[in-house]
């Protein structure tokens, strides 16, 4: 089986969620910490909602339900099932263009 | 429904699992770790990972000291890879003042064995390729200080105590906590109540909030401090580059960004952990000022934390007078996690044994009564 690669920026393929979350690694607070996934140049853009999905499955298999048609769920267990705090810049900023925007603000 | 255990640890930071740790390696059993959150959820996944023993004061040198000591042989203790990097601190000097303290701190951390030493603007222009020397009179340096990845020691210990039966509970905040007729502890959450004979405090910034729920009054203030990333950048600086006189910090994770921060005298006392602009600006002038080469570096991601800042920014740690049983460490004003590991081998000693084997009675609350208060001149931020 080839790998499917969750998050580019970071290079995290699904095996490696499964893996982490076997670790107990399954709080998506914690895995991003864990795997990167979602801390590199896009910060989750691209690959958070597509991880919840995969956590979403993995959660359902445990519980013997239909991992391929699994959707998160936001009132599962505390903490698990959410997305994580977005943080800025919404894109990455040179830090010549803030010190730019700083000058003109003032 | 209740469950019973011989010490309930309030907080799932560091702190909280490097004492759950060191406490069942000691033979204790039944030890409960309560966290409101995620593990880490608090400064430890916020902070700055720096480890430095370069301090003004022989008490935190000391202390420094050997948690460095323990941070080098975390990996066998643990059986986790916990990322410590020895690349050093660099103090850098930009007044006369500066040049004075340092060059009279240094013989005392050389004193205590801690190898710091002082170098000159051509020194440091070797160390550090690409630093601006603009106003730099000379930098102390200490080869053995460094950083570690908090997350990487956090789940270490966390493993390591959940291995030795440790029985930790996250998402799981404490509402109450009564002292019972037999002086035992009764400590209520929203998933059940827990009762033990002995409680440990280290909540962060919320220990002086879990304390004051049964009568303990604890002068600490919490403090919003900020961190930016860059992106990741080819290797090039070893140590983390710092200014007390500018209250800054930069370093190069083993990803290769560069994390750094810059405190601000005027942020007031809130539990605030929003991300702010004026950081940013500030940030980014300080980040060019020192590396001119980094002005064309993305900045990709900030966040906040909080400092648990005691009126000397010196820790606070032990037992309480009038409260058996109970005991805590907080007021770590941004040291807590460089600190961690030495906090859990002493608060262990304490706790099994009633003495320590480095003294920490000039640690306690009864200090702020007394006065006059010493302040360690290294306090960055």
């Amino acid at each position: 089986m080839g790998k499917t690669i969750l998050c580019h920026c970071e290079d995290v393929d699904v095996e490696e969620v499964y893996s982490a979350h076997k670790q107990g690694f399954g709080d998506l607070e914690t895995l991003r910490r864990y795997t990167g996934v979602g801390t590199g140049k896009c910060q989750g853009k691209c690959c958070i909602v597509q991880t919840l999905r995969v956590l979403a499955s993995i959660e359902s298999e445990r519980s013997g339900g239909d991992s391929e048609h699994a959707k998160p769920s936001l009132t599962g267990d505390p903490g698990r099932l959410h997305l994580p705090t977005a943080r800025p810049p919404v894109l990455p900023m040179r830090v010549d263009d803030i010190i730019e925007a700083r000058k003109e603000n003032e | 429904m209740t469950t019973t255990a011989e010490i309930i640890i309030i907080g799932g930071g560091v702190n909280g699992l490097a004492c759950a740790y060191d406490l069942a390696k000691s033979g204790m059993k039944k030890i409960v770790v309560l966290e409101k959150g995620y593990l880490g959820v608090g400064a430890t996944g916020r902070c700055g990972a720096g480890v430095r023993q370069q301090w003004g004061m022989e008490e935190n040198i000391i202390l420094a000291r050997e948690s460095v000591r323990i941070f080098e042989k975390l990996p066998e203790e643990l059986g986790f890879n916990v990322f410590f990097r020895q690349g050093g601190y660099l103090v850098l000097i930009f007044d006369e003042h500066e040049y004075d303290l340092v060059t009279r701190s240094i013989p005392v951390q050389n004193k205590l064995d801690v190898p710091s030493r002082l170098l000159d603007p051509k020194d440091v222009a070797e160390l550090v390729p690409g630093i601006n020397l603009d106003g730099v009179l000379g930098a102390a340096y200490c080869p053995t200080d460094g950083v570690c990845y908090p997350y990487a020691v956090l789940w270490g210990y966390g493993e390591a105590a959940r291995r030795l039966g440790v029985d930790i509970r996250t998402h799981t905040e404490v509402t109450g906590i009564d002292v019972l007729d037999d002086g035992t502890y009764s400590v209520t959450t929203a998933n059940g109540s827990y009762n033990a004979p002995r409680i440990l405090n280290v909540a962060g910034a919320r220990t002086k909030d879990i304390a004051a729920l049964i009568g303990i009054d604890i002068p600490t203030k919490p403090h919003r401090h900020e961190i930016a990333v860059t992106d990741a950048l080819k290797p090039f600086l070893d140590p983390v580059v710092i200014s007390l006189k500018k209250g800054f910090y930069f370093s190069q994770s083993l990803r290769g960004e560069i994390v750094g921060g810059i405190g601000d005298d005027n942020e007031p006392s809130s539990y605030s952990t929003k991300s702010s602009i004026d950081f940013l600006f500030r940030y980014a002038s300080a980040l060019r000022d020192v590396f001119p080469a980094l002005g064309k570096v993305r900045i990709i991601r900030q966040w906040a934390g909080l400092y648990d800042v005691s009126p000397d920014a010196r820790p606070i740690m032990g037992a309480v007078d009038g409260f058996d049983g109970y005991y805590h460490a907080c007021g770590f004003s941004g040291h807590g996690f460089m600190l961690s590991p030495i906090t859990a081998k002493l608060l262990t000693e304490l706790i099994t044994t009633g003495s320590t084997s480095i003294p920490i009675d000039t640690l306690g609350l009864t200090r702020f009564d007394k006065g006059p208060l010493t302040k360690d001149p290294y306090v960055v931020g």
